[in-house]
């Protein structure tokens, strides 16, 4: 980070130099600590679950993750949370940057008016809208069905205006010169626009991606059929049935690994993430 | 429009001069108009979306606020019948003051917790970056997920009981005391928050000119004096914009309640947000639920407001 205090102000003199390392690292470890205890005991037998015991990692067994991938409804809760935030990403990614590069570079009439009623809608909260689309969802009979589940979550007001903003930032010239050599709509936007959008699309897709995987409230109202369960709601499932913690977290493990391996591959585009507006759910 | 912004930022609202490309011809009617059939093509699919799925459903959320709906989906207009009812309802009231307290219990903590860590991590070097990292960690984890092993470590007999009872506080599991479960939820949810907020002070600390500070340090200021009358009156337009932000965040909490209590012992962690699932998906009471929406809509709808105007559409202060 080029942006950092210059060498006067870094050198600490005093209690700061040593109180400084051991606040940050008390932070650390009280930040740390719920993931430590998920993972330790994930891997404990479950007739060694109680404090202190079940935080020293002695007599570990993977018998928590036999028994929860054993089963067929954790590979189906995968399955259905992969479909979910996947597919989310990419019809998120397309329909946004399609709707951003006609609002950045067209001129068509009520251009405007729609712009600011998408705004507009980012001042409404999620909450207010669950229970009237799930009453649109239960009369176009959409309730436990995988469309159901994803087509709602497409309407992202936050990812058309950042593809808007991004869109707006590409010089004509380049569009008008792709026209002059005959290039369509179509073609200026799949071979120009979305290429040039690719530092965006990263960034704006792994949020979407982080959002859906993490997502509850919507897979938990309208997944009424346990068979379209995610992660989120299944294991909440797994809680609510009073299955033993060693399994359930098991499970808790099974489902942050690919969201810990994104933000070690990907940590960049977290941090850039925030610093547009803050996209998390 | 020729000047290329070289990043991203809230750029103006559309113009009707913005996109110029339109040779100067004979006027024509806007079908005909370079690529308005193109421009309405593209944006027809989103646009479609969003009256489905935000546009009808929000103004549905009005209507079903004055509306009865039956088990069979039948829904017959009401009148104020759902509001007249919510103002007599304790249940009601109750979920409005545990909102309120548990926002007054994560507001303040998670700002200044993110505050503090902010400057301790302020410097560039490597460990503070990965301190950084580590920070941010709990923000991308599902707090249903993390909720799980949240609700041992405040469990009776777990780490947290169990470090109180060294102070000689027996308070047992905080999740079946309705005097500290909705402290237990709060600091769940500041747990998860912080590093996000810290991300954003970073963001200010790093715009305020260092020169300012390096005289101050020259003049044998203290790192205390340096904080108090240099850097905090530099955040204030920053934690204004957090404590908003946070507010809206907690007015809305579901997934750690959930998860953790269910809006239990008593009642004691029954917010809003929670309320109006607990309504229309335990109760199937639709109506109702709806009428419990606007409320929180509107305490939202206030706070979103009052940023706007404060801020303009610079969000970062």
């Amino acid at each position: 980070m080029a942006s950092d205090i210059s060498p006067a102000l870094a050198r600490r003199s005093g209690p700061g130099r040593i109180l400084i390392p051991v606040v940050l690292a008390i932070a650390a470890l009280i930040t740390l600590f719920p993931f430590y205890t998920m993972l330790i005991m994930s891997f404990k037998p479950v007739t060694d679950l109680s404090f202190p015991n079940a935080l020293i990692p002695t007599g570990l067994t993977t018998e928590a993750y036999r028994t929860v991938l054993g089963g067929n409804d954790m590979i189906r809760w995968i399955t259905n949370t992969l479909i979910y935030s996947l597919v989310s990403v990419v019809l998120v990614l397309l329909l946004a940057s399609m709707a951003g590069y006609a609002f950045a570079k067209k001129r068509f009439p009520g251009r405007n008016a729609m712009f600011w009623s998408f705004l507009a809608m980012l001042m409404v909260p999620y909450h207010i809208t669950l229970i009237p689309t799930f009453v649109i969802l239960s009369h176009m009979d959409g309730v436990s069905t995988y469309w159901g589940l994803i087509v709602p979550t497409l309407a992202n007001a936050q990812a058309t205006f950042l593809m808007r903003q991004f869109i707006y930032g590409i010089p004509d010239s380049l569009l008008e010169a792709a026209r002059m050599d005959g290039a369509s709509d179509l073609r200026i936007f799949f071979q120009l626009i979305l290429p040039l959008c690719r530092p965006i699309l990263a960034t704006l897709g792994l949020f979407v991606f982080l959002w859906h995987w993490n997502d509850f409230l919507w897979p938990l109202v309208i997944g009424q059929e346990p068979e379209m369960r995610t992660l989120t709601t299944g294991i909440a499932g797994l809680m609510r049935e009073s299955t033993p913690l060693n399994v359930t977290l098991a499970g808790s493990v099974v489902a942050l690994v690919p969201i810990f391996l994104a933000y070690i591959l990907a940590q960049r585009h977290f941090t850039e993430g925030v610093a547009m507006t803050g996209v998390k759910g | 429009m020729t000047s290329l912004p070289t990043q991203v930022h809230v750029g103006p609202p559309p113009t009707e001069e913005e996109p110029a490309p339109a040779p100067a011809r004979a006027p024509r009617g806007w079908w005909q108009q370079h690529g308005a059939l193109a421009g309405i093509a593209f944006v027809l699919p989103m646009f479609a979306l969003f009256v489905l799925f935000r546009f009808l459903p929000f103004l549905g959320g009005f209507g079903l606020a004055f509306a009865n709906v039956d088990l069979g989906g039948e829904i017959t207009f009401a009148g104020m019948a759902n509001f007249q009812y919510m103002i007599h309802d304790q249940l009601f009231w109750k979920a409005l003051t545990v909102t309120l307290l548990y926002s007054v219990i994560v507001v303040p903590l998670v700002i200044v917790v993110s505050i503090g860590l902010a400057l301790l991590v302020r410097r560039g070097t490597r460990s503070m970056r990965i301190f950084r990292s580590v920070f941010f960690l709990p923000v991308i984890t599902s707090l249903v997920l993390a909720g799980v092993v949240f609700i041992w470590i405040f469990g009776d007999g777990g780490p947290v009981p169990s470090l109180m009872s060294v102070f000689g506080l027996d308070t047992g599991s905080w999740l079946t005391n309705s005097a500290l479960a909705l402290p237990a939820v709060a600091i769940v949810a500041a747990w998860s928050r912080f590093g996000f907020d810290m991300l954003v002070v970073l963001a200010r600390l790093n715009e305020i000119p260092r020169e300012l500070e390096e005289a101050a340090l020259v003049d044998g200021a203290s790192a205390w004096q340096r904080f108090r009358h240099l850097t905090l009156p530099q955040l204030r337009s920053v934690v204004f914009f957090l404590a908003v932000i946070e507010t809206i965040t907690s007015f809305q909490v579901f997934d750690a309640i959930y998860i953790m209590t269910s809006g239990g012992p008593v009642n004691s962690t029954y917010t809003l947000g929670f309320m109006l699932y607990d309504q229309a998906f335990k109760f199937f009471n639709f109506g109702y639920s709806s009428a419990v929406s606007i409320v929180l809509f509107v305490i939202v709808l206030a706070f979103t407001l009052i940023q706007r105007f404060a801020f303009g559409r610079d969000d970062n202060g």
